[in-house]
């Protein structure tokens, strides 16, 4: 009797699983230029059609509005920065990182034109905006702490990053820690200035899949990502036309996005599949995510990094 | 306990509340539902996990990030800087809306030129003043300020017009008799008969102070309670949202019970008023 039943489950379980997805949900970001290549051409849905999978396209206007989409269950991959998804995972969000879509410079730390401000440890006291919970914010503290000062020591002002971009020109806040494409809009269009740029303080960008969407359907996982490959590719071949779809799609000035596609976003080495390059800057934000306080009494971020990275389908996607 | 019991003791309480049977666990009866609450939330989160941790956090995790903010001395910052803010805010609003309220009230003038715009002025949300605030007074302490003096205004304002418009016109009379005018008349019969009214647009108004108090600290905030709910958000904290949603629910329960304190001891001649 109990076998019948665990015999008849077994099969509905199989039959569920066989089960063609009805409707993927995807994310679309001004900071991830592949997600916009897709979504113009509909790459996605055309890999998808044969199943009768709907594909609906989100707007994240950041990683923390990307991590609220995956929390919510409101869609099934999302892109963040990778702190952002570490610090979404050690917080109790279940994702896995399932690629990585661009290693940018995206963050940075800009005064306006005209500021007294030379260096960052003429920053104490001041007021700086940043989006908490972002690449800009991380990159924010780690600098700070570069130069010996704590998140204590500014007044840090809680802006998402268009809204930071506006008070930066405005003169009401010191200093802003910005993010692409705004940093580079500021830059050429308010006469922005660079205090201080590292590479190696931002954390690639990721796309990030609901835990259990992944158990559920990872060759719809797959697919997606051959086509994250086909458009990373088609990027790299055709830079103008590119640009101008990220332009169109953030409107922005051409100048704007060819400084952000061309000169800050890096698509043609480490990059693709999850792997020891992500796993090493993350690493180094994990002592941030503790000394600030960024996660709750009793979450482990080293234990959520161990288990963040999910580089199977990437790889084959790739083969 | 015997029913008889009840009527010889006391029964113009039991009168008042319209039934006698069991009144030892009245005291209980409010606690029932938030009890079933808590239980619940218990049930889903802790005991059958429908929930993960960002999505509700377990009453226990919830106890623990807030100890966590008070040991740390983190909470201290935020409270102070929502309670200043209702203090200065709220006391602006009110004195505001008192003035013009009186002066709307006694002057058919005034309410003419001024009631209509007021009241279209009311009609405008919290979250709609915030875009034009930010624009006209940048991201410091005012545009907050004024966000939550405009949330106390109103209700102030409307209440206590009306209050004063509708004193008995026989008050008025007799206190003319006695020979009372202009502003001791005011003080003698217009402001304690409007009174009642007057302390409650005060209560609503400080509540719907705290209401704009938190669309002021969702934008462009690094301190309080609205701060911590959207830090919470920002960063997948579910624990940090509970722990100061529950401190908003707590602080402005308390507030009420303050307004109400002092509305008994000021009312406390009226018979309309039951303290």
């Amino acid at each position: 009797m109990s076998l019948r039943i665990a015999i008849a489950s077994l099969l509905l379980s199989s039959l569920v699983v066989a089960e063609p997805l009805k409707e993927l949900r995807l994310d679309h970001a001004t900071y991830n230029p592949s997600s916009l290549v897709l979504k113009k051409y509909g790459w996605v849905e055309e890999a998808l059609a044969r199943e009768g999978t709907k594909v609906t396209w989100l707007f994240s206007a950041g990683s923390n509005k990307a991590n609220e989409l995956l929390s919510s269950g409101s869609t099934d991959l999302a892109s963040t920065a990778g702190a952002a998804a570490l610090l979404a995972r050690t917080n109790g969000v279940p994702l896995k990182v399932v690629y990585v879509y661009s290693k940018p410079e995206w963050a940075a730390l800009v005064v306006p034109k005209d500021s007294p401000v030379k260096s960052v440890a003429e920053l104490k006291g001041k007021k700086i905006a940043a989006t908490r919970g972002t690449d800009p914010f991380f990159f924010l503290l780690r600098t700070l702490q570069a130069n010996g000062l704590r998140q204590t020591d500014v007044e840090l002002v809680n802006l998402q990053h268009g809204d930071g971009r506006t008070a930066l020109e405005r003169g009401q806040v010191d200093a802003w820690a910005g993010l692409d494409p705004h940093l580079a809009a500021s830059e050429l269009q308010a006469g922005s200035r660079l205090l201080s740029r590292n590479i190696d303080f931002n954390t690639f960008g990721t796309l990030n899949a609901r835990e259990e969407f992944l158990r559920a359907h990872p060759e719809v996982v797959r697919t997606v990502l051959a086509q994250y490959e086909r458009a990373r590719a088609w990027i790299l071949a055709h830079p103008a036309e590119a640009v101008q779809i990220l332009a169109e799609a953030a409107k922005l000035s051409p100048e704007v996005a060819r400084k952000q596609l061309t000169e800050r976003t890096v698509l043609d080495r480490d990059v693709g599949v999850p792997g020891e390059k992500l796993r090493a800057a993350l690493a180094a934000v994990v002592p941030i995510l503790r000394s600030e306080k960024l996660v709750a009494p009793g979450a482990d971020p080293e234990k959520a990094l161990s288990e963040l990275l999910a580089p199977g389908p990437a790889q084959e996607a790739r083969r | 306990m015997s029913a008889g019991a009840t009527d010889a003791a006391g029964s113009a309480v039991g009168w008042r509340t319209g039934e006698g049977r069991l009144p030892s666990l009245r005291w209980a009866e409010p606690w029932l539902l938030p009890s079933l609450l808590l239980a619940l939330w218990v049930l889903t989160t802790s005991v059958l996990k429908w929930f993960g941790p960002s999505q509700l956090p377990s009453p226990a995790q919830v106890l623990v990030t807030l100890r966590e903010l008070v040991v740390s001395r983190e909470l201290e910052p935020h409270l102070a800087a929502s309670v200043g803010r209702i203090v200065v805010g709220f006391t602006a609003g009110a004195v505001v809306g008192t003035g013009l309220a009186t002066l709307v009230g006694l002057s058919g003038t005034a309410a003419r030129l001024l009631d209509p715009t007021l009241q279209a002025l009311r009609a405008i949300p919290s979250l709609a003043w915030v875009p034009f605030l930010l624009l006209w007074l940048g991201i410091g302490e005012l545009p907050k300020l004024v966000l939550v003096a405009i949330g106390a205004f109103f209700p102030v304002y409307v209440n206590g017009a009306a209050g004063i418009r509708n004193v008995d016109r026989r008050l008025l009379e007799v206190g003319r008799l006695h020979g009372l005018g202009g502003a001791r008349l005011a003080r003698r019969i217009v402001l304690p008969a409007a009174a009642p009214a007057l302390l409650t647009g005060l209560r609503l108004g400080l509540g719907q102070a705290w209401l704009f108090l938190v669309a002021a600290e969702l934008i462009a905030a690094s301190r309080g309670l609205g701060f911590l709910l959207i830090d919470g958000q920002n960063s997948a904290r579910a624990d940090l949202m509970v722990v100061s949603i529950a401190l908003l629910a707590l602080l402005g329960k308390l507030a009420d019970q303050a307004v109400r304190g002092v509305e008994r001891r000021l009312l406390s001649w009226s018979d309309g008023f039951r303290a």
